[in-house]
């Protein structure tokens, strides 16, 4: 009897074979996309930076902070004003994706079962380092498509390692998987010039540096921000007032993810931004 | 000579006898539903006997480590296929069970110019109720006994592996007066124990004929538990994680055990 009809591979021996190619192996995920050597596709004709949205994160007292507006667009239209962005990976890891959301969600879900996957399989968590490269390896197979103008993904990853120093570890990317450790703050997305200003003016010269905000001043912050790339990007929505539509803010600390009610975030920004 | 029909089965009953003897000496595994959960509990100091298969699935297995290896990894990309394909919820161990593992082990057990599996297992699902949860033991020959109620039987709320029949038996007998599908974590955690040291017992008396006197489980766990790590784990009911299964440590277990 062949035994891989039953889906029951007598090789497999757990070591070299990731999830992803797992996964490729049984065509269940698409090859790595053919990549800009395609005659008929030029990179100037369909090159178009379509990561409309707005993404931040920063490293405050009790972690990493990070948030996302919730506005889903395609081209000048909009088509969901309660997308979530911000996604949990594990109990300790967020990605928040900034991108074509078919493509970024596939990839959240592949990473999320790819350390999961691990872990059973080889019978020990992912190291930071290890989830660090797995990401980057997605957005660098998934590059073939970007070059073809579709499928664009530009994603921060923030987690929190009780083993390493620092604890809280921020990260984001380019588009074609290269990965940078941010220090203080991260973003990503059309909005992101903006909120980049704002983080840096506010480490720098704000009351206090970033790293020593407590979790209300953190959240004030993290509104402002959003609102202020929402008043000239119209692929950022910010708060929307009328709606009552807040952003997404989820905290990863040493106790895990703690994804904020919109309670709080309804209470912070009536006392402190409005 | 294997062509003819009473040589193969010669052939295959030698080989059960033979998977048998090699089994015999495995450390019994209890698997235990309990309000919270079910937990796994079995004694021992060298390999890792108990495993996570998915969010809702766990594994105890004793053989040759080479074959558990095998089976424990087919088990884990069957169903993190199926969960990422689909849904976590589209997860089923009864389907895991009989559809994939059990022919594979059948057709390797029959087919005698290849190796068999020298493997047993025991699966539990954890359900959203103690009825609802379910323990599958899986033998080498593609064989599958489940805890659900038979004409001759009432449902279990746990399920046992041992090295031998009579050890099975005995432990269930043992688990069947003990094990109430309501107790506590600790309760579970001391008849689990209990029901190890009657697996254990039985297995090194080979003509032990009925349960072990009180006492004398009692001394034997006691002192087994003086050399040998205890290995646990847990399948938690509570629904908020999705990832219900949890290793636990020597060190917190001891710290519950009575006595």
């Amino acid at each position: 009897m062949d035994r891989s009809q039953l889906g029951f591979d007598q090789n497999v021996s757990g070591a070299g074979d990731d999830f992803p190619s797992m996964l490729r192996r049984k065509g269940f995920l698409a090859p790595t996309a053919i990549g800009p050597t395609s005659q008929t596709v030029t990179p100037q004709q369909t090159w178009q930076p379509t990561d409309a949205t707005t993404i931040l994160a920063f490293k405050f007292s009790g972690g990493v902070l990070v948030a996302g507006d919730r506005r889903a667009t395609a081209g000048n239209t909009v088509v969901y004003d309660r997308a979530d962005k911000v996604l949990e990976i594990d109990s300790q890891s967020i990605m928040a994706i900034a991108g074509v959301p078919a493509t970024a969600w596939e990839m959240a879900r592949v990473l999320e079962h790819s350390l999961q996957y691990f872990r059973r399989t080889q019978l020990q968590e992912m190291s930071v380092d290890g989830k660090v490269r797995a990401l980057s390896k997605l957005l660098r197979d998934n590059f073939g498509f970007v070059m073809q103008g579709v499928g664009v993904v530009v994603p921060i990853f923030a987690t929190y390692d009780g083993n390493s120093k620092p604890e809280a570890r921020l990260y984001f990317y380019d588009a074609m998987g290269a990965q940078f450790e941010a220090t203080d703050y991260a973003a990503t997305g059309s909005g992101s010039p903006a909120v980049r200003g704002i983080l840096y003016y506010e480490n720098t010269w704000g009351a206090k540096p970033l790293h020593k905000l407590n979790e209300k001043e953190a959240v004030s912050l993290a509104l402002r921000a959003l609102d202020t790339a929402a008043e000239s990007d119209t692929a950022t929505a910010g708060v929307d007032r009328s709606g009552k539509i807040y952003p997404v803010i989820k905290i990863v600390s040493r106790a895990g993810i703690n994804t904020l009610p919109e309670s709080k975030i309804a209470a912070v920004f009536k006392e402190m931004v409005v | 000579m294997i062509e003819e029909p009473y040589r193969w089965v010669e052939a295959i009953a030698n080989r059960r006898e033979y998977i048998e003897g090699q089994l015999a000496p495995g450390s019994p595994i209890a698997a235990l539903g309990y309000r919270e959960g079910i937990l796994f509990v079995t004694l021992g100091q060298t390999r890792q006997k108990l495993f996570e298969i998915y969010d809702r699935i766990g594994m105890g297995a004793i053989g040759h480590p080479g074959d558990i290896e095998r089976l424990r990894m087919a088990a884990i990309e069957l169903a993190s296929t199926e969960g990422f394909t689909r849904s976590a919820g589209d997860v089923s161990l009864r389907r895991l069970a009989h559809y994939s593992l059990s022919p594979v082990m059948k057709s390797a057990f029959e087919q005698i110019y290849g190796p068999p599996y020298l493997a047993r297992m025991l699966f539990a699902e954890v359900g959203a109720r103690p009825q609802d949860d379910l323990f599958l033991r899986v033998e080498y020959d593609g064989e599958i006994a489940s805890n659900g109620a038979t004409y001759a039987r009432a449902r279990q709320d746990f399920a046992v592996l041992s090295g031998t029949r009579q050890s099975v038996e005995m432990m269930e007998a043992f688990l069947k007066t003990e094990h109430k599908p309501d107790a506590s974590f600790g309760t579970a955690v001391n008849s689990a124990l209990d029901a190890w040291s009657v697996g254990h017992m039985v297995l090194q008396a080979s003509e032990a004929k009925e349960l072990p006197a009180r006492e004398a489980v009692a001394h034997h766990r006691q002192e087994q538990l003086t050399n040998a790590a205890i290995e646990a784990a847990v399948l938690e009911r509570d629904g908020s994680r999705p990832i219900r299964y949890r290793s636990l440590t020597d060190n917190e277990l001891r710290s519950i055990i009575s006595r």
